[in-house]
């Protein structure tokens, strides 16, 4: 296949009109969904409620309940708030940095991933609470001059991490409905319900499209991006460094917070590409999200993949090149010990399948790029868990040698965040444009200045 | 196309230029010689700095040519010969580094075969950290750079007359396999020339934090250059501030980064305080080096980061200017903080010394003579690339 390097690929395919645009982004909130839409939701919400089920014993029993024992004190609790703080760093990613970079295809997708972010983040915002084991008392966390003077220990990362994630959520949560107010006065000029209207009028702040509600539309965006950009890779920063500034060999490395940071882009864009790859299909939605913006998204996750795959090998070489026993110990058992069946899912998931993304022709296979996402997916759990329970399971006495065996609450609570987050996604996509309706028509092919100056100038 | 040909003609850069790279080299070489003879201990250290310096420019600038590529960027293609023409000093590494060839004794403990001999950390080592595989892998590496030099800089010219997009087609392919080797092999470069300096100290970050340095400095590198060739009329007129603009953005982003990585191999250190861990940063902490590892913080962060921070910066041609030399300045500094502190590590009083400070001219007169070199020969406007039109409209 040749292509022509000399013209930049068009964004918005099949010759789409701006009414065409608003049309086709504003249908599934104008149409009732089908029967498929509700067998979706309820087997979401089933799940969700398995959730809600597991956590309530675990309110009501105690943290017993789950699989943790001595040694292995954090074992799935933290592996999933990981988990779900990775998938939420792809929204920020594409959504701010790539604004910042200037990267136009963004636009079709960032609204959609955003709104994934938030949705993971309140996901991961679970974990900690619930892993404490007593979530009555989470409130210690916020630093307030209480009448006990009791502070939380500001040296500690654990309170970083309340810090970083609420910041995190708070900033994302703002950045999106930003983005979405040109879209709520769109969506209330041609609504013709009435209550729809009240609502859309409310959340529009009164957006006329004017040009002083684009110059200060355009100026907090860029000022939001700006904040964004430095905030979505602190928050994995903050998370690696709950493992990285323990002594804790496997744990304190100094390649951690980037290598968290690039793991977690690395399994929010997997996460995303594993939603759109239906979105696009069942809204009818190829001519916006087209395959070009798969490909581009594939190879991101090929890039990032393979950042994680240096990140395993130097973590390998590193521990033989210290000459420390204690490290060089954790880096075998990881690859051959009694978790060894964990340790090659996480390489051949994160850091061998994403390698067939170098071919074209697999960066544009849906089946192919389907596979490969959930592989991340599962992939990057795995690492999580892997980095936890294999640095703590094997402590430095043999004496407290243990393993980690999982219960049906933790699988259900697990289980169960996965249906609040695609249940929210399905809420999500039904009642808010899924695609940015006012920025993807600045990328329609002769919307760009460019198109004009070209002849005339210079 | 008249457009292209249009905005650009080809001609040599002024005599004064090969006149003061040559002048450069050859007071550099003289007291360079002359440093090795009265110290050859601390000229092996201080030529260590400025080797790495100049590697890093030469290899970083082939990072930025494939990262082009690779993206399929377009704002930067008018200025893709420059970065092309400081990685044409590749070559060179493999005569610039027989030097140090001659002095492992003077810099790595672990070359001493007495040294090594009973302490068991280095014997288990041994296998990696021993003179010969240290050789193949410095030669290997500069080897593996030159070929992908040669291959992508080789299309890259004969677009020039052909014009055939196949070439960015191969271009491509070759700088998306460059990248993971260049990854790989700036991590063992930074292993093999930096951190086993001390033989004993590991951190699993240190190719990222070399990485940052390398292409934050191959930017400045190319901004300068770009700036100054398009106000002299070398470069493409249609060039105008918007690209500038790209250019501040990537130069912030890297100290951005630098700042980040920088931080996070300090800090986890820090907290950590494993004994075997922090003796490196109190090596440069000790006698004067506080000063310089305080300097090196707000030189190599802060200040660049509020200097390039607005947009009034990033289009500001002074701004840039001054900025991009201050940058290439604080990379040698860098570079000094992470390998002098070596030598000094059996006695705390470090000082300064005249021997630190010639080798720069040396190699800095060589990539300017190298430069001026190549743009004798070839165009400093890649004319034939499919994407050279479409790099010259773009704007903000």
């Amino acid at each position: 296949m040749s292509l022509d390097y000399s013209k930049e690929l068009t964004l918005v395919q099949g010759n789409m009109t701006m009414a065409d645009l608003d049309n086709a982004i504003a249908k599934p909130m104008d149409t009732k969904p089908n029967k498929n839409y509700f067998i979706a939701l309820a087997f979401t919400s089933s799940l969700l409620l398995l959730g809600v089920i597991a956590v309530s014993l675990t309110f009501y029993y105690g943290i017993g309940e789950w699989g943790n024992n001595q040694p292995v004190g954090w074992a799935f609790d933290i592996t999933n708030f990981v988990f779900w703080v990775g998938i939420a760093h792809a929204g920020t990613l594409i959504s701010a940095i790539l604004y910042l970079l200037r990267q136009k295809w963004r636009t079709a997708i960032s609204r959609f991933s955003e709104a994934m972010t938030i949705f993971a983040v309140i996901c991961a915002g679970i974990f900690p609470i619930i892993h404490t084991g007593r979530p009555w008392l989470a409130g210690y966390l916020i630093p307030y001059p209480n009448a006990m003077q009791l502070w939380p220990n500001f040296v500690s990362p654990l309170v970083w991490d309340v810090f970083a994630v609420s910041t995190y959520f708070i900033v994302s949560l703002l950045f999106w409905y930003v983005g979405l107010i040109p879209d709520f006065a769109t969506l209330r000029d041609r609504t013709v319900s009435k209550i729809k209207k009240f609502i859309y009028s409310l959340f529009s702040l009164g957006w006329r499209h004017s040009n002083r509600d684009w110059r200060h539309y355009e100026k907090v965006y860029m000022i939001l991006a700006g904040l964004a950009t430095p905030l979505v890779l602190s928050v994995h920063t903050v998370v690696s460094f709950d493992f990285a500034t323990s002594v804790l060999p496997g744990w304190h490395s100094t390649i951690f917070p980037p290598y968290f940071v690039a793991g977690a882009i690395f399994s929010g864009f997997a996460m995303v590409v594993t939603a759109l790859v239906f979105m696009r299909k069942v809204f009818s939605l190829e001519n916006i999200i087209t395959m070009d913006h798969l490909d581009r998204m594939n190879k991101i996750i090929l890039l990032t993949g393979s950042m994680v795959g240096y990140a395993y090998l130097m973590e390998f070489f590193i521990s033989w090149y210290s000459g420390v026993p204690t490290e060089q110990y954790v880096a075998i058992n990881r690859a051959f010990g009694p978790y060894a069946w964990g340790y090659w899912v996480m390489v051949s998931c994160n850091s061998i399948f994403p390698q067939l993304f170098w071919f074209r022709r697999f960066r544009r296979s849906i089946p192919v790029m389907f596979i490969v996402v959930v592989l991340v997916n599962v992939g990057m759990w795995f690492e999580r868990f892997i980095i936890i329970v294999t640095s703590l399971h094997r402590d430095f006495l043999p004496s407290s040698w243990g393993m980690f065996y999982p219960t049906w609450v933790d699988f259900s609570i697990l289980f169960g965040s996965f249906g609040l987050f695609f249940t929210l996604v399905l809420l999500f996509t039904r009642t808010l444009p899924v695609v940015t309706m006012s920025e993807i028509k600045g990328v329609v092919e002769g919307a760009q200045p460019s198109h004009y100056e070209g002849d005339h100038n210079a | 196309m008249s457009k292209i040909e249009s905005g650009y003609n080809k001609k040599s850069l002024p005599n004064s230029v090969s006149k003061i790279g040559g002048t450069l080299l050859a007071i550099g070489l003289l007291l360079g010689i002359a440093g090795f003879l009265v110290d050859s201990y601390r000229a092996s250290y201080a030529y260590l700095v400025s080797f790495i310096f100049f590697l890093s420019i030469a290899v970083g600038s082939l990072f930025l040519v494939a990262l082009e590529y690779a993206a399929n960027a377009d704002w930067s293609t008018p200025f893709r010969r420059i970065s092309e023409f400081f990685a044409a000093s590749l070559p060179l590494l493999l005569i610039l580094v027989v030097p140090l060839f001659f002095n492992t004794s003077n810099l790595f403990l672990w070359s001493h075969a007495g040294y090594v001999h009973g302490d068991k950390m280095l014997e288990a080592k041994s296998a990696y950290l021993n003179t010969p595989f240290f050789m193949v892998r410095v030669i290997a590496i500069i080897l593996l750079w030159l070929f992908f030099y040669w291959m992508i800089t080789k299309n890259s010219r004969k677009q020039d007359e052909t014009k055939d997009q196949v070439l960015t087609k191969r271009n491509i392919t070759l700088s998306v396999i460059f990248i993971p080797v260049f990854a790989i092999t700036i991590t063992l470069t930074a292993i093999d020339w930096i951190m086993s300096l001390e033989s004993k100290w590991f951190s699993t970050i240190f190719g990222v934090y070399l990485f940052a340095g390398v292409v934050w400095c191959s930017l400045a590198a190319l901004t300068f250059s770009a700036i100054k060739l398009k106000e002299n009329g070398y470069l493409h007129s249609a060039i105008k501030e918007d690209h500038y603009y790209s250019l501040g953005t990537l130069m912030f982003a890297f100290t951005a980064f630098w700042g980040y990585i920088a931080f996070s191999q300090y800090m986890l250190v820090w907290y950590g305080n494993l004994p075997e861990e922090t003796f490196w940063f109190m090596q440069r902490w000790d006698g004067g080096w506080k000063f310089v590892s305080i300097l090196l913080i707000i030189t190599h962060f802060i200040v660049p980061f509020f200097g390039l921070l607005s947009y009034e910066a990033k289009t500001n041609v002074k701004r840039l200017k001054f900025m991009s030399v201050w940058i290439l300045c604080v990379h040698f500094l860098d570079m000094y903080w992470l390998i002098m502190p070596g030598m000094s590590r059996n006695n705390h009083a470090y000082s300064f010394s005249w021997i630190d400070f010639v080798f720069p001219l040396v190699f800095i007169g060589i990539l300017i003579l190298v430069f001026n070199k190549m743009a004798e020969k070839f165009n400093l406007v890649p004319v034939g690339d499919p994407k050279l039109q479409r790099g010259l409209n773009f704007h903000l």
